[in-house]
C-alpha cells in the first residue's frame, strides 16, 4: 500500500457523503477529460465504492490501481486506459 | 507439544471459517441463492416476502400518535412495531445488516450534504405512493410477485425500467447542471486518541446482535408467538445476505441504462428461477393455496405504481429492502428515505384500497390461470432467457446507456 500512497493524481474527485450512485456517475463523467496514462483520484465514504470502483473501472477498460484507506473516507486510484 | 499444534490448528481453521461466512465478500450470485431459498421459506411459514406493509405500520404509528389516524382510515391503535409481522421481520433486516456490517468493519455513519437528505426523503416519499398504488414495493410488487406467479410483478417491472431512466437522467442533468457541492472538511488537528476504539468492539456488538436475534426466536415462542419470532429470525438472515453482498434490486434496473453492468440482473434472474420453482411445489402441493399473494394491481397500478417507485429509488439511492440493509449501515441519507416512505405511505395506501381508484388501478391476476401448470414453466424460462440476454447484449453494446 506504500507504493499507492506516493502516487501523484492528474485529477481529484472528492465524492465525500455521496452514496452510491453518485460516486460512479461523477467518476464516469471526469474520465472523459482523462488522456491515456493520467490517473485519477477518488474519495468516496460509500462503503459500496470498494467494489463497484474496481467492476467499474475493469468493465469500462481503465486500470484500478488501488485503495488507501485515510482518516473518514477512502481514496481510489485508476489509471485512463487506451 | 503436539497438543498445542493441534489446538491452533483447529482454532485457525475456525478463524477461516468466521472470515468465510461473515468477513470476506459475498459474490452476488451467493447471496442470490440464499435470498431465494430464504423467500420459499418465508412463503411456507407464512407470508410472500414483502416490505412496504412493515413501513406501513411504522407510518400508522406516526399518524396515529399524532391525531392523524383518521387520514389512514385507523379506529384503533395499530399494532406495536414488535408484534406486526411484517414491522418484525424488517427490524430484523436492519439489525442483520447492522451486525453484518460491524462484523465485517463496515459499520460508519457519515454525513451528506444537505440536498442528499431532501432528495432522501423526496425520493423515499415517492416509493411510498408507487407502492400504494402497486400493492408493494419492488419487494412484494416485483420479487415476490414474479416469484409467486403474480402477472402485477411483470408490469412493474416495466414500470420500474421506465421510472429508473427518467431517475438516471435527473442524477445526470443534476451533475452537470446544479452540482451538490461536497463541504471542504476542515483537517483534524491534534485530534485525541477516542477513549474506546470502537472499531475494535463493533465485531462483538455484531456478534452481539446475531445471538440474541436468534435467541428472540425463543423470546416469542414463550410467549406462543413462534410465528412471529420466525419473521425476526429470518429478516435477519436477508440482512446478511443483502448486505455481505450489496444485494440491491434497485441496481437490477437502474445500472444496465447507467453503466450497462447486469451483474445484479444475473443474480436476480438467478435467484427468480430458485423462488419460483420453490412456489410452483408449493402451490401445486396445496401446501398453501393457489391464490396466495396473488393481489398486485394488474396492470395499470403496477405499471405506473413501478414507474413512481422506480424514480423514487434511484432519487434517494435505495428501494426498499436496500434501504432497510443501508440503514442498517449508518448510511444517514437512507434513513430520510425511509421517514418519507412512512410519512406518506398509510394515507395513499388508505385511499387506494377504499375508493374507486383501487379497482381502477387493476387486480390481481394468476399467471398459471391463463398459461396453465404446463406452458407456465415454459414462458418462465423464456422470459429469463430473454431479459438475461438483453442485458448481455446491452452491455456490450452499450445502447440503452444514457450518455452524456
Amino acid at each position: 500500500m506504500s507504493d499507492l500512497e506516493n502516487i501523484k493524481a492528474d485529477f481529484l474527485v472528492d465524492c465525500r457523503g455521496l452514496s452510491c450512485p453518485m460516486p460512479i456517475l461523477r467518476l464516469k463523467k471526469e474520465l472523459k477529460n482523462l488522456k491515456t496514462g493520467q490517473i485519477i483520484e477518488i474519495w468516496s465514504t460509500d462503503p459500496g465504492s470498494k467494489k463497484d470502483m474496481p467492476d467499474f473501472a475493469k468493465k469500462q477498460g481503465e486500470e484500478f490501481l488501488g485503495y488507501v484507506d485515510e482518516e473518514g473516507y477512502t481514496k481510489y486510484l485508476i489509471k485512463k486506459g487506451g | 507439544m503436539e497438543k498445542t499444534s493441534l489446538r491452533s490448528q483447529i482454532w485457525s481453521e475456525i478463524k477461516r471459517g468466521y472470515d468465510f461466512v461473515f468477513i470476506k465478500d459475498m459474490p452476488l450470485w451467493a447471496a442470490g441463492i440464499g435470498l431465494g431459498i430464504l423467500a420459499i421459506l418465508i412463503f411456507l411459514w407464512r407470508y410472500p416476502w414483502g416490505i412496504s406493509s412493515g413501513y406501513g405500520n411504522w407510518g400508522e404509528q406516526l399518524y396515529y400518535y399524532l391525531g392523524l389516524g383518521k387520514l389512514a382510515g385507523l379506529k384503533e391503535a395499530p399494532l406495536t412495531p414488535w408484534i406486526h409481522p411484517v414491522s418484525i421481520m424488517n427490524l430484523g433486516m436492519i439489525f442483520g445488516s447492522m451486525g453484518a456490517a460491524m462484523m465485517k468493519g463496515q459499520f460508519t455513519t457519515y454525513r451528506a450534504p444537505g440536498r442528499e437528505y431532501v432528495k432522501g426523503f423526496i425520493g423515499g416519499a415517492l416509493m411510498g405512493i408507487g407502492s400504494s398504488f402497486a400493492n408493494g414495493c419492488i419487494e412484494g410488487g416485483f420479487y415476490t410477485a414474479v416469484g409467486v406467479y403474480s402477472l402485477g410483478g411483470f408490469a412493474m417491472m416495466i414500470g420500474l425500467a421506465l421510472g429508473s431512466i427518467l431517475g438516471v437522467k435527473y442524477l445526470i442533468w443534476e451533475m452537470l447542471n446544479w452540482p451538490v457541492k461536497i463541504p471542504t472538511q476542515k483537517p483534524v488537528e491534534n485530534k485525541k486518541a477516542p477513549m474506546i476504539n470502537w472499531n475494535k468492539v463493533y465485531p462483538f456488538i455484531g456478534g452481539a446482535i446475531y445471538i440474541s436475534i436468534c435467541l428472540s426466536f425463543y423470546v416469542y415462542s414463550a410467549f406462543d408467538k413462534t410465528v412471529l419470532g420466525g419473521m425476526a429470525f429470518f429478516g435477519l438472515w436477508i440482512g446478511f445476505f443483502m448486505q455481505r453482498s450489496r444485494f440491491c434490486l434497485q441496481r437490477t434496473f437502474r445500472n444496465p441504462f447507467m453503466t450497462g453492468d447486469y451483474e445484479m440482473v444475473k443474480a436476480v434472474i438467478l435467484s427468480l428461477i430458485i423462488y419460483s420453482a420453490g412456489s410452483a411445489v408449493i402451490k401445486w402441493g396445496f401446501f398453501q393455496p393457489d391464490t396466495h399473494g396473488i393481489d398486485h394491481r394488474f396492470w395499470l397500478g403496477s405499471l405506473v405504481g413501478g414507474f413512481i417507485f422506480g424514480l423514487g429509488m434511484v432519487v434517494a439511492g435505495a428501494c426498499a429492502s436496500s434501504g432497510l440493509w443501508r440503514a442498517g449501515e449508518g448510511n444517514t441519507k437512507i434513513w430520510l428515505a425511509i421517514v418519507g416512505f412512512i410519512t406518506v405511505y398509510p394515507y395513499f395506501k388508505y385511499k387506494v384500497a377504499n375508493t374507486a381508484l383501487g379497482s381502477f388501478l387493476g387486480k390481481g391476476i394468476y399467471v398459471v390461470d391463463i398459461f396453465t401448470w404446463t406452458w407456465t414453466p415454459v414462458v418462465y424460462l423464456a422470459f429469463f432467457l430473454v431479459w438475461y440476454l438483453l442485458a448481455v447484449y446491452n452491455s456490450k453494446t452499450e445502447k440503452f446507456v444514457i450518455s452524456f
